[in-house]
């Protein structure tokens, strides 16, 4: 470093640049404390958004200060013409070969881990149909495929129905592998629960469908992602994951006052399609 | 350099509106289309203080829900269409002649049929607001089957980016012609102003995506007014098959927003940092590449659909890291060693280079799969493209508008003014922009109306709505330089920055077919080597 003092108007503006970036990434850091996750999927999401985020901390720690630096260290001081450095091989060669191995570095992982979570479903897993409608949610439960403890026997269906007004809350059993099938018959619609750190399409004319297995219990505030409309704002729910003993009183519970007792007429399909 | 005025046919002068309505002067054209995009720069601002005021409470009743949709569809709208992708359009036909020492476009006319296409698309769009049923409100990406079912607002908007679709893409011709065949002797195309190169890229996008655009458009339409089913799954369409055709214009389109931005930046450092821009080349190639890649990477709009090949176009979103990051490589290395001064256009230069930055690395976390998965549709997006598209274009049009504003105008915006211009529009844009992250990981969805007092979005939201109206305060500054500098007369010599390329070599501002005679052109300074000598290569 030079030993000539900055021009004052100079050393401001640097400093301010300077406080503005380090600043930035303060906040980033400390403010990436995104939510860990409540299933097995959202920790390996997990792991690679702080993967991700460690990468770019450094790419734009490094770049930030080497900018910083640059501009007080070649700020101009009289007026002899710089060297006219037009690049060079090898320079040029780093400058496309550091960001080839940060991106393929990156890639690889994700797709390792996109490998994990696509992993399929168990058969045995408990199924619920989601059906996104404008604008609220249908959650509903085949009671011949509830996962562990199905009588194969069970025939019905029970449903939550949901208003704009009164959001429905989906009920799952907690450390168990549970499998969403995604439709919708109006517009598109997306399924997301923020502690999944998931989100899936539910998409007219086709069924998408994802598994996850939870881990913790308790209610998780959730809503649609993509823009259905008016009320697409309003378009929440809640997933309350409860243990298997109170899941199944849950749905007893419902079959009973849905289907009566030994009533077996299905009740899904009721918002009006 | 002294120039001769060119003898007027005597007698007949039009007058003056009539002659800026008739003009096909490259010149006046971009001047029309400045005027005309920053109108609409300002609209889509008010737009976006309506939808922060809205945010900026939880639970809030400021404009209902159906209003908010409209309005941050408009707003979008007039961003994107009829503001930053006509502001390149502006520059270009400004400088790209003045740049490449040509007297006009290759096709004047149609240069003047592609500004005044825009008026009429802008009008028709926005009239949207006074018809039943309301303006577009379906988002500016127009998701089939929601598309289908507003009223006749959205019909306007269809025929309305049509209209300025057909624009882009004669303009595109034109630019194209123009570059290929009317540069100054000496001019190879490794001697090229920067700038004209990422128009160039620009304009072969503009060919090559825009008439897709323009079959999905027709498509929509088919579909909404006359019982065609291409995206209605109950008569054999595909919902998804809209995302697919639209992204694959609209991811390119983003690059068609920022490219030419880059090539600003890489006008103006050069200039201030004494110095050529380091790895020339290497820039013009990462130019092509990104334009190259960016027509394989559009299904990353759509991972969350369950439809897409989700390897294959995550690794070429990772792989557009890579000319991007030659590009900052590229910044870096032409400020170092430079002899680096900051007048207002260089502030606006380095804050596009460090807020890109910042655009550059949020991207990854949507390239990274299942992240996106967990960041696809909420605020994390919506500031990754702020960072891109407002940090990034929007600070290079300010700096190009502060660099060429004594050449256009012949006058010198204020050095005071334009700096407090840029501090209070750089922290503005961050305090409105980066709450939007953590909003994101938290959960907030975009396009929403309103949001639950008890998600625990207020605080950031209020934050990030002050910096918006701090946005809006930083146009005060700018707004009286550009008053207090037309209050003067035309002062400006030829070039009083020092700089490289042959706008400089003509008066400011140029007359009528710009040059009398032109300096030799050997590289790609032609004015550095002019005052300077060869030997100072």
């Amino acid at each position: 470093m030079r030993r000539v003092p900055l021009h004052r108007r100079l050393r401001l503006l640097a400093a301010t640049l300077a406080a503005a970036l380090l600043a930035l990434l303060a906040t980033g850091t400390a403010s990436a404390i995104q939510p860990g996750g409540i299933t097995d999927e959202a920790r390996l999401m997990n792991d690679l958004f702080w993967i991700v985020t460690i990468a770019g901390l450094i790419v734009f720690g490094l770049v930030g200060a080497a900018l910083v630096y640059a501009m007080i260290r070649y700020r101009r001081q009289n007026d002899e013409l710089p060297p006219q450095f037009h690049g060079g091989g090898k320079i040029e060669a780093a400058m496309v070969g550091v960001p080839v191995l940060i991106v393929i570095g990156l890639f690889t992982i994700s797709m390792i881990i996109l490998v994990q979570i696509d992993d399929k479903a168990e058969d045995e897993a408990l199924t619920i149909d989601v059906t996104g409608f404008q604008f609220s949610w249908q959650f509903a439960y085949n009671l011949n495929d509830l996962g562990t403890n199905t009588d194969p026997n069970a025939e019905g269906t029970i449903a939550v129905i949901g208003t704009p007004a009164n959001d429905p809350i989906l009920y799952m059993p907690v450390d168990e592998p549970v499998e969403f099938l995604l439709k919708s018959n109006d517009v598109i619609h997306s399924f997301y629960v923020k502690d999944f750190l998931y989100k899936l399409d539910l998409i007219p004319g086709r069924v998408n469908s994802f598994t996850v297995t939870a881990r913790e219990t308790g209610d998780f505030s959730a809503q649609c992602a993509e823009l259905c409309g008016t009320n697409h704002a309003l378009m929440r729910f809640t997933v309350r994951v409860v243990e298997r003993d109170e899941f199944d009183a849950w749905v007893a519970a419902e079959a009973a006052r849905q289907l009566g007792d030994g009533a077996l007429v299905s009740t899904s399909g009721t918002q009006g399609d | 350099m002294a120039t001769v005025a060119v003898p007027q046919l005597s007698g007949y002068h039009r007058p003056a509106v009539l002659d800026w309505i008739m003009t096909v002067d490259h010149k006046k054209l971009g001047i029309l289309y400045l005027y005309f995009t920053l109108f609409f720069f300002a609209v889509g601002g008010i737009l976006a203080l309506l939808v922060r005021t809205q945010l900026a409470v939880a639970d809030n009743s400021f404009v209902g829900n159906d209003a908010y949709n409209q309005i941050f569809t408009m707003h979008a709208s007039a961003m994107l269409f009829l503001f930053i992708i006509p502001v390149w359009a502006g520059f270009g036909n400004y400088l790209v002649p003045l740049q490449i020492g040509a007297a006009d476009m290759a096709f004047p006319r149609i240069n003047a049929l592609s500004f005044w296409m825009l008026p009429p698309a802008g009008i028709l769009m926005f009239a949207g607001f006074i018809v039943d049923g309301g303006a577009a409100d379906g988002g500016w990406t127009a998701y089939s089957p929601l598309a289908q079912q507003t009223g006749v607002g959205m019909d306007m908007w269809i025929i309305a980016v049509i209209v300025l679709g057909m624009s882009s893409t004669i303009g595109a011709a034109n630019f194209l012609v123009t570059m290929f065949r009317m540069r100054a002797p000496g001019m190879t195309m490794f001697r090229m102003p920067i700038f004209c190169w990422t128009m160039l890229v620009t304009a072969l996008l503009q060919l090559l995506a825009t008439p897709v655009l323009a079959a999905a458009l027709v498509m929509l339409f088919i579909d909404r007014n006359y019982g065609g089913q291409f995206f209605d799954p109950n008569g054999g369409g595909n919902v998804v098959l809209w995302q697919n055709v639209f992204w694959f214009y609209s991811h390119p389109a983003v690059y068609i927003m920022i490219l030419p931005g880059m090539g600003i930046v890489s006008e103006i450092l050069p200039v201030f940092s004494r110095k050529p821009l380091f790895g020339y080349k290497a820039f013009v190639f990462a130019t092509i590449g990104i334009g190259g890649l960016g027509f394989s990477v559009w299904a990353h709009h759509m991972f969350t659909t369950g439809s897409v090949l989700l390897p294959f176009f995550g690794f070429m979103t990772f792989m557009i890291g890579v000319p991007t990051g030659v590009k900052i490589f590229n910044w870096l290395g032409t400020l170092w060693g430079g002899s680096i001064s900051f007048p207002t256009p260089m502030l606006f230069a380095i804050g596009f280079v460090s807020m890109f930055l910042i655009g550059g690395i949020n991207g990854t976390y949507s390239a990274a799969v299942p992240v996106d998965f967990a960041l696809h549709d909420t605020y994390f997006v919506v500031a990754h493209i702020h960072y891109v598209l407002f940090g990034g274009s929007v600070f290079a049009v300010f700096g190009g508008l502060y660099y060429w504003f004594p050449k256009i105008w012949g006058r010198q915006l204020n050095e005071r003014l334009g700096k407090l211009h840029f501090v209070l529009m750089f922290v503005g844009f961050n305090v409105a922009f980066f709450p939007m992250h953590m909003l994101g990981l938290d959960g907030m969805p975009r396009r929403i109306a309103v949001y639950a007092d008890s998600a625990g979005w207020e605080a950031l939201n209020m934050l990030s709505t002050g910096g918006a109206f701090l946005i809006a305060v930083s146009m005060i500054p700018f707004l009286i330089a550009v008053v207090m500098a037309f209050m003067r007369p035309k002062d400006q010599p030829d070039d009083p920055w020092e700089g490289n390329t042959l706008e400089w070599a003509t008066t400011s501002p140029p007359p009528d077919y710009n040059f009398d005679s032109l300096p030799p052109v050997r590289s790609e300074r032609p004015l550095f080597d002019a005052r300077h000598g060869d030997e100072a290569h």
